[in-house]
């Protein structure tokens, strides 16, 4: 298709096309419009950043992907010399090098991009968001009455509003000792919160399990004072006992060790709680005698 | 029974006042989480079992935290305030026996000073007490928590009286607009100015919040009010709210502190019957009623626009201020955010009047704070003290010093973002300036003490590490940059420090500090920017020579057992976990340098200090 130079007409028009914005379609149109041509970057989805914004490491210096990713996005947003053709495909081409003839089809967005400050305001509030599963009846869920029972009786109780949900999961953590799956799809469903939302409430407190707990939970402080009086190996040696690491629950399911910040017992330092009970000024030999006490 | 006006606060006030009449006792015990946790609770049965057989002239009151958890579980006998510490629940009978009915003094129950062996009978002569000066703490040691008649009987709810009724809340704002009360958790900003803007905010609901998530490591106060003294913090939101028009209250308070949910729980309940917190309280046309809200286990919701955030039932991630709280906080509405020991203070500034309080402090820092002294230190607990006060005489003068005679090294304050301090600096007051003039913070008021044996570079480490676990992640800079730093601190700890690692920690100390959205971010990089500025020697000890001169970095160190000094007692051999002594027995043991994992429990076993470090 490209002809030898000399027969080029003259009038080549300083623009070029990219098409793809994934890594390389991003670098490739930064390092052109930075040498000075115009450059159309073509994407079909409705936003550049590819197959590498979902990465979490890049090979082989295992550097964080978005860290090297996110600037150049922010970059090729910015250049004066780029135009994003997002939610675009190609459709035919013509003519020759330095004048081509590009056809695109353009998808409607329904959103106008040069207001769009990107809030996230009408992803909170779109009423077709909160499907409980969009596969929709093949999926069947295994919803245990009791758990029915508990988020209804909880909603009753503290009412039902983004305002309680933190109460609410609060119970049933305590409750169930962790959060269900099925009982945070019914919770959403009631509540009309997106199921993500409250996955990222349960995923960002601490306090808040996905995966059952053990009855006792062993809370080791790992506060200042107590770090400085040697807490670390008590967890060393409550891990060599119990045969788990830290955040972690034994296999009958009877104890779960996790460490926690300060539990403002920095008087007793060393100090473990086990189910609201202070175990103070410890070392290595006196934790098998407490965990007996359990057993 | 409903406070319906200011003439029936006044009648409960006196008659539930505590006279002493002769041969009248009160026996208070601390009942405060690090004396439960000493088995207070049975010496409570202890004397509810013997005091059975006596008369109604015995009053026995589990109280709140007195502050000294050292020595619990504490047992005070007034109104000779006499001191029992470290009592058990044998020792119970003998002090009915002696104390209460013969007024005898048992001498084995007393405090003894360390270094001269004086025996101490009063409470306030207690070294620990001396130098305090305690006003919020100040009812702990008398009241039940859980009885609304014992707070009233102090004098409790007269500052809410007074407010109400003789107070337009323009002056109420005034009033601590002079006083100089700056908030006290961390950032120093002065209370009166915000209630002010929060009252000129134009809007039918506000809401007025008590900061009770107190989530650094090393501090216990707001607990210790909260579980002590909650009408005290109830008191002071109704004031505030009263001031500045709000209608609803929050506490939002640590889920780690269960014992002082319930009893803050109890008190709101106990106020809402007494008529002090709900519709038309004591009896004028004032409104507001508090709820709580428990946090569950995240350091950043203690920075207010996360907290608000999790009340509001999102997750707690900071958002940019440009607007300021108190135009649109909680649910987009003006809101007044306080600690708990900022609003405990409010009553007595409201009753003693705002010169008595600016009377006490310094010049830009009024008033007292209290601080919780950990560490190394041979009395831990909560004090009270005046601010401008040297952190020597609070080490040294209250806290005794450091123990076996160790030497002092730092002393950290601010919490996990402030920074270290080192001993040539000790005559430095404590108050919000001067700390953040030399790279460290007032905070909550943790004071971490440190011995020759902590090494700053795992100091440095350990708080990082912390941070990065607590980074919400919003910011590129916290989320990243900690992570970075921890791994630049690990590598030095390890002895794979390199040139240009020093640099390299100040460039991020740098990044993170000025490119990250909240206090968390922004503060970050204190503990290891104060550190390399005292104790950079450290620093470069362990990156160029490979040392770790507090002997404390495992990776550095090795054990070895000094022939001359060893008696041949075999405990170092019973005791390593690891199995990397052996011997027979009378022979001096040999430590296998592959096995060891330089845990040193040998070191603290050995009697005769035959365990060298290098």
């Amino acid at each position: 298709m490209i002809k030898p130079i000399q027969k080029q007409k003259k009038n080549k028009v300083g623009a070029v096309l990219v098409i793809g914005g994934g890594i390389a379609g991003i670098q490739t149109s930064l390092d052109l419009a930075e040498s000075g041509q115009k450059v159309y970057l073509l994407e079909r989805s409705p936003a550049i950043g590819g197959n590498m914004a979902r990465l979490d490491k890049t090979f082989p210096t295992n550097d964080c992907s978005m860290c090297i990713l996110s600037p150049k996005i922010v970059e090729c947003g910015r250049h004066r010399n780029i135009e994003l053709l997002t939610l675009s495909d190609f459709e035919s081409i013509e003519g020759e090098p330095g004048s081509f003839k590009i056809k695109l089809r353009h998808r409607a967005r329904y959103v106008d991009p040069s207001k769009c400050t990107g809030c996230g305001s009408c992803l909170e509030n779109c009423p077709t968001q909160n499907l409980l599963r969009l596969d929709g009846d093949n999926v069947k869920l295994d919803l245990k009455p009791e758990y029915i029972n508990l988020v209804d009786y909880l909603l009753k109780e503290h009412g039902a509003s983004q305002k309680s949900v933190m109460r609410i999961l609060q119970e049933i953590n305590t409750q169930l000792r962790f959060l269900p799956e099925t009982a945070l799809l019914y919770l959403s469903e009631k509540l009309d919160i997106p199921i993500s939302t409250l996955y990222r409430i349960g995923s960002f407190y601490k306090a808040f399990s996905f995966k059952p707990r053990g009855k006792y939970i062993i809370s080791v402080c790992s506060g200042t004072a107590c770090h400085v009086r040697g807490s670390s190996s008590i967890v060393d040696e409550i891990e060599k006992i119990l045969k788990i690491k830290n955040g972690e629950t034994t296999e009958d399911g009877k104890f779960t060790l996790e460490t926690v910040n300060c539990v403002g017992a920095c008087a007793l330092g060393p100090v473990i709680v086990i189910n609201g009970n202070y175990h103070g000024h410890l070392t290595r030999d006196k934790i098998e005698p407490i965990l007996k006490e359990y057993v | 029974m409903k406070i319906k006006s200011i003439q029936d606060l006044k009648e409960l006030h006196i008659k539930k006042s505590i006279q002493f009449k002769d041969k009248h006792r009160m026996i208070s015990v601390c009942g405060g989480t690090g004396c439960r946790a000493s088995k207070a609770l049975d010496v409570l049965a202890a004397f509810k079992k013997e005091l059975k057989t006596l008369d109604e002239t015995v009053i026995l009151k589990e109280t709140g935290c007195h502050g000294f958890c050292e020595k619990g579980p504490l047992v005070v006998i007034r109104p000779e305030d006499i001191f029992y510490q470290q009592v058990t629940p044998e020792d119970v009978p003998e002090i009915i026996e002696k104390t209460i009915i013969k007024g005898e003094i048992i001498d084995s129950l007393l405090f003894e000073i360390p270094e001269t062996k004086k025996k101490i009978i009063k409470e306030h002569d207690v070294p620990f007490y001396k130098g305090q000066e305690r006003i919020v703490f100040g009812y702990n040691g008398y009241i039940d928590p859980e009885n609304i008649d014992d707070y009233i009987g102090m004098g409790g709810y007269t500052a809410l009286g007074k407010a109400l009724t003789k107070m337009q809340p323009d002056n109420v704002i005034s009033e601590i607009e002079k006083s100089g009360l700056r908030g006290r958790g961390g950032g120093g900003f002065l209370t009166g100015k915000k209630w002010r803007s929060c009252s000129n905010a134009k809007h039918e609901h506000k809401y007025v919040i008590c900061n009770a998530d107190e989530g650094d490591p090393g501090a216990f106060m707001d607990r210790s009010i909260v579980e002590g003294n909650p009408h005290s913090v109830l008191e002071g939101m109704i004031i505030g709210a009263y001031a500045i028009g709000a209608s609803e209250g929050y506490v939002y308070i640590r889920t780690e502190y269960p014992l002082a949910v319930l009893r803050l729980e109890h008190a709101i309940t106990k106020a809402r019957e007494m008529g002090l917190l709900g519709k038309q309280i004591i009896g004028t046309n004032f409104d507001f009623d508090i709820f709580i809200a428990r946090g569950s286990g995240a350091f950043v919701c203690g920075e207010s626009s996360a907290l608000i955030a999790s009340i509001e039932g999102k997750p707690g991630e900071p958002r940019a201020k440009h607007i300021h709280m108190t135009e649109s906080g909680l649910f987009g509405k003006p809101t007044t955010l306080n600690n708990v020991e900022t609003w405990a203070n409010i009553p007595f500034i409201i009753n003693k009047g705002s010169d008595w309080f600016s009377s006490i402090g310094t010049e830009n820092s009024k008033g007292t704070k209290v601080f919780s002294l950990v560490g190394q230190v041979n009395l831990t607990g909560l004090v009270e003290v005046p601010m401008g006060i040297t952190i020597n005489e609070v080490v040294n003068g209250i806290g005794g010093g450091v123990p076996k005679g160790r030497k002092l090294k730092a002393v950290q304050t601010g919490g996990p973002s402030g920074g270290c301090i080192p001993t040539s600096m000790m005559d430095l007051p404590v108050d919000f300036d001067s700390l953040t003039a030399v790279g460290s913070m007032m905070g909550s008021g943790g004071l971490i003490v440190m011995d020759d044996r902590t090494c700053m570079v795992d100091v440095a480490k350990y708080f990082t590490g912390f941070l990065v676990e607590e980074s919400c992640g919003k910011c590129n800079s916290c989320r990243e940059g900690l992570k970075h730093m921890v791994e630049v601190l690990t590598r030095i700890c390890c002895g794979n420090g390199k040139n240009g690692d020093i640099e390299l920690l100040e460039d991020l100390c740098d990044i993170i500090g000025s490119a990250s959205l909240c206090g968390l971010g922004t503060s970050a990089p204190n503990p290891v920017k104060s550190t390399l500025k005292y104790f950079r020697n450290e620093y470069i000890a362990h990156i160029l020579d490979k040392k770790c001169p507090a002997k404390v970095c495992t990776a550095l160190i090795e054990y070895s057992i000094i022939d001359e000094k060893c008696k041949k007692c075999g405990l170092c051999l019973k005791h390593c976990p690891a199995g990397a002594i052996s011997g027979e027995k009378k022979q001096i043991p040999l430590l296998d340098q592959s096995k060891c994992t330089k845990c040193g429990i040998c070191v603290n076993k050995c009697k005769f200090e035959a365990i060298n470090v290098n």
